[in-house]
């Protein structure tokens, strides 16, 4: 079985660089071409494998779902079994299965960046470059120089509020204004990449302070940062540090919530996608993960409120990325600096 | 021979001769083998992680120097000391006064109240917590709200996540132990005493307070420490509502220990303690229940007369009710009205309703399906593998098949004092790593399940067999049939209806276990437990308040089921959940 992989694996390989070439030569026309030919081997491959295994924490279960949807609609006969779990729990998981010598997973999409140089580290992710990643923004492109891992996934941590809440917090530190005494919702870093990626960003931005100041308001501490989005919409807590992407889609089913970019910025969440070494379905998972680059996966995230990762369709929010004026942590920051925020959040918050 | 055997008084021993011909031995020695796999095993493990490096394997105590000298560690065992005793003091209390009023009074309602506290038992307290939250979350509870709405006070009184909350749902699903003790003392307390009190001018209070509760005190203290095992053990209850107030406990600490990267030998280590003191503590129980068994036998024969209570029959039913509305009825109308509206928050108003989540759990979400599955197929093996294994094992302990066979039974009750979390650690110690990897499969879950619900279907069996007059077995093995053909023969059909029992008993606990389940799952596992920890994690209360709903009706159908098969007798067989 891995032998198979790996003369796969070279042979796409081989067919890319190929294309590549060819498409250099010929323009794109031929890299098209080789690159459906190639979608079509992976597609009769996947679909001998049945299915494929993806633990995402990218984006909210919704988003997630209709993700499944438009594979499998674009794909029929091969299944998308999936599991949205917050990055911490999935990455913890993960490393367990690897312990035990447990093979389950193919595809791994965490919002945390630093696990993959983790995973990267202990040699367990295939290095594969997926059908049209060149549809990235550039910037975005060749997030890992090795191709074990790539974009999966764009999102921001801004300020969430309740409709009623005037006047809305305006920066990250109006949130220590006693006036939220009670009334602020965090996620946890320990449980969220989204929170893990806000806090190394305030600690960067605001030293520790930001956070000794944010624990006199005594926020409520859940795990997801969509644990945030609960409260304000049941109208247990009025503001806190929460993502876009389920704010906006709450917002559009008419649900007392609205997001604000604060002017000291907003933090971008890259959230990366990757393949096991060992994945049960090698073909399914590079299909699968050729998918994120198409229109349709984009639609699909799109239609629940996420940024989609190619330009040619519209973000949701009307104003795309290049656009924004955003935070964005360097990987190997969060590779030291997530661990220990978890430990001081511990001493800060109790929890 | 039939002579020897009959004065040998209940607990025969077969002469060794035919115990040497017999193959009954090896399949008994089987079972015992079956036994050091599932309980010594990976109670020993615990052990031996925890003076093992977690970086090296190398031996060491640093575990025990780390686990118990930073203050962030030590914390969390504060917190779960206040939370267990509270919690069992107030689930003490309602077990003692709903036990007395329905056992001993002439109350209205006392069939119901007693179903009810039943119903409370079976519900685990991690989905009546999930159910509190929705009820009186500090600012968005519905009866915070109604609260505001009639008082017009800025706020509400009640906030569920504190350790308040916390103690106050966890007492609300123990406190059925307490009952259950109480009562069966209670129906066995003879009522000459309270009669001679009550000619010389005693009135009811005093009778009770002076002469009823102190003949049953050893089986309300049983009760008492039940709960406060219970409590201690708890995961899903206080992951609910601590972590928001931002406070840990044990087990919560534990579960963050396996945690990335994850330390499972100092987390071994941080355990033993707590299993010291659940053991010390069960030992303690069983002296207190000899105790109390002692008073009761005392008076079997006397006749029992319920309290004539007059105008205060309708108020101590309505303080009856309190615990138990606030365990049942307020509990699963919120989790229904949720799993039946688009969003909570919206509360219950038209346009909000929909059925949209049973269909998501039952036909649109594969991993809420398949853990419905895995829940029941897993549920019913550990079942069948407990009960199985109880029946040889309590066999072989009861008729002294083989020499230490008390020490079988000893071993098959002993998962009784290991918390769930605690049991999970073991498991993972033992069978995440070769020679036997068990992890990532089902046997994973079905194992431990068995192994947790042991002493329930142990104890179950070990009574119908008492109940088995010996001489039928006897005058089998005279006539020349062996040890094994007799137990198929004679012993099997005359317990067939109670191991049915036995095997509900053990099943219904096992379909809604968390806390074991929460460490030895791979996703290609998950239960429906599982599924609803991972759901509530991000605000997903209508599809989790959906699945709460569709597990407690597959359990409470099962319970139906039984009562409708086996009457009374099923519904208080004592066990964990």
């Amino acid at each position: 079985m891995p032998d198979n992989v790996s003369r796969i694996d070279r042979r796409a390989f081989l067919k890319l660089s190929a294309g590549a070439l060819g498409a250099a030569a010929l323009g794109p026309g031929a890299l098209q071409a080789a690159e459906a030919d190639e979608e079509k081997k992976l597609y009769e491959a996947a679909k001998k494998e049945g299915k494929v295994v993806w633990w995402t924490s990218h984006y909210q279960l919704s988003a997630a779902e209709a993700v499944r949807d438009a594979f499998k609609a674009k794909y029929p006969g091969v299944d998308v079994e999936f599991i949205r779990q917050t990055a911490q729990v999935i990455f913890q998981r993960l490393n367990q299965n690897l312990k035990a010598g447990v093979k389950e997973l193919d595809v791994f999409a965490s919002t945390d960046e630093s696990h993959y140089l983790k995973l990267k580290g202990q040699g367990v992710l295939a290095a594969h470059k997926p059908l049209g990643v060149n549809h990235l923004p550039k910037q975005f492109q060749n997030i890992d120089p090795d191709n074990t891992y790539h974009l999966g996934a764009l999102a921001f941590v801004v300020i969430n509020h309740h409709s009623s809440v005037s006047p809305v917090p305006q920066k990250w530190t109006d949130l220590h204004d006693p006036k939220w005494q009670g009334q602020i919702t965090l996620g946890h870093p320990g449980f969220s990449g989204y929170v893990g990626n806000w806090v190394v960003a305030m600690w960067d931005k605001y030293g520790w302070d930001y956070f000794t100041a944010l624990a006199k308001n005594k926020p409520k501490i859940g795990r997801s940062i969509f644990d945030t989005v609960t409260d304000i919409v049941g109208g247990e807590r009025k503001v806190g540090a929460g993502p876009e992407n389920q704010s906006l889609e709450s917002k559009a089913k008419g649900n007392p919530i609205d997001i604000k970019f604060p002017a000291d910025d907003a933090v971008l969440v890259i959230s990366p996608v990757g393949i096991l070494k060992d994945a049960p379905h090698p073909n399914a998972g590079r299909l699968f993960e050729s998918f994120f680059y198409s229109k349709e996966y984009s639609q699909a995230i799109a239609k629940t409120f996420n940024y989609p990762l190619r330009s040619d369709v519209p973000a949701p929010t009307g104003v795309a990325i290049e656009k924004l004026k955003y935070y964005r942590n360097k990987a190997d920051r969060l590779d030291k600096g997530i661990p220990e925020a978890i430990e001081k959040w511990r001493e800060t918050f109790g929890v | 021979m039939a002579e020897s055997v009959g004065s040998a008084g209940g607990a025969p021993a077969l002469p060794s001769a035919v115990r040497k011909l017999d193959p009954s031995a090896a399949v008994f020695g089987a079972a015992a083998l079956i036994l050091i796999f599932l309980v010594v095993v990976p109670l020993a493990w615990i052990f031996v992680a925890s003076v093992h490096s977690d970086a090296d394997e190398t031996l060491t105590l640093s575990n025990y120097v780390r686990a118990f000298s930073r203050s962030i560690y030590l914390e969390p065992i504060r917190n779960s000391l206040v939370l267990a005793t509270a919690a069992a003091v107030l689930a003490t209390f309602f077990g003692t006064v709903l036990s007395w009023a329905v056992s001993r009074t002439d109350m209205p309602g006392r069939g119901l109240i007693r179903v009810m506290v039943f119903a409370a038992f079976a519900t685990p307290s991690f989905l009546g917590a999930t159910a509190w939250i929705f009820l009186a979350a500090p600012n968005s509870g519905w009866l915070n709200k109604i609260w505001i709405a009639i008082s017009g006070a800025e706020r509400g009184p009640f906030n569920i996540y504190s350790l308040t909350g916390a103690i106050l749902v966890i007492a609300l699903y123990s406190f059925p132990y307490t009952f259950a003790f109480a009562s069966s003392a209670l129906e066995l307390v003879p009522s000459d005493m309270e009669r001679s009190a009550a000619l010389l001018g005693a009135r009811w209070p005093r009778i009770t307070w002076r002469i009823t509760l102190p003949l049953v005190r050893p089986a309300i203290l049983a009760g008492a420490l039940l709960s406060f095992l219970e409590a201690i053990a708890e995961f899903g209850t206080p992951a609910f509502l601590l972590i928001p107030a931002g406070k840990q406990v044990i087990t919560t600490q534990l579960y963050l220990f396996f945690q990335y990267p994850s330390r499972p030998n100092l987390a071994a280590a941080y355990a033993v303690p707590l299993l010291l003191v659940t053991a010390s503590l069960f030992l303690l129980q069983q002296r207190l229940l000899k105790k109390g068994r002692f008073t009761s036998i005392g008076g079997k024969g006397g006749v029992r007369e319920p309290f004539r209570l007059g105008g205060w029959r309708w108020p101590l039913l309505a303080v009856c009710l309190v615990p138990t509305v606030c365990s049942l009825v307020l509990p699963y109308t919120a989790l229904l009205l949720t799993s039946l509206s688009r969003a909570w928050g919206r509360g219950p108003v038209p346009g909000n309703l929909t059925t949209q989540w049973y269909r998501w759990a039952l036909v649109e979400n594969a991993a809420a399906r398949a853990a419905i599955g895995h829940s029941l197929s897993y549920a019913a093996a550990a079942a069948t593998i407990a009960t199985v294994l109880a029946l040889f094992t309590a066999y072989v302990a009861q008729r002294r098949l083989v020499p230490g066979s008390r020490l079988l039974a000893f071993v098959a009750m002993a998962p009784f004092v290991v918390p769930g979390i605690i049991l999970a650690i073991g498991f993972f110690s033992a069978y995440a790593r070769p020679p036997l990897v068990l992890y990532g499969t089902a046997w994973m879950l079905i194992v431990a399940f068995a192994t947790r619900f042991l002493p329930i279907a142990y104890s179950g069996t070990e009574s119908a067999l008492r109940g088995i007059d010996v001489e039928l077995e006897n005058a089998a093995r005279t006539l020349g049939s062996s040890t094994l053909r007799t137990f198929w023969r004679i012993t099997l059909p005359l317990l067939r209806r109670s191991i049915v029992a036995t095997w509900l008993a053990a099943f219904i606990p096992s379909l809604r276990e968390l806390s074991s389940a929460v460490f030895l799952f791979t996703p290609s596992t998950a239960v429906i437990t599982n599924v609803i920890f991972d759901l509530s994690d991000a605000g997903n209360f209508e599809p989790v308040s959906a699945l709460g709903v569709l597990m407690m009706a597959l359990t409470f159908g099962l319970i139906a089921l039984a009562y409708r098969l086996f009457g009374r007798t099923v519904l208080f067989s004592r066990g964990r959940g």
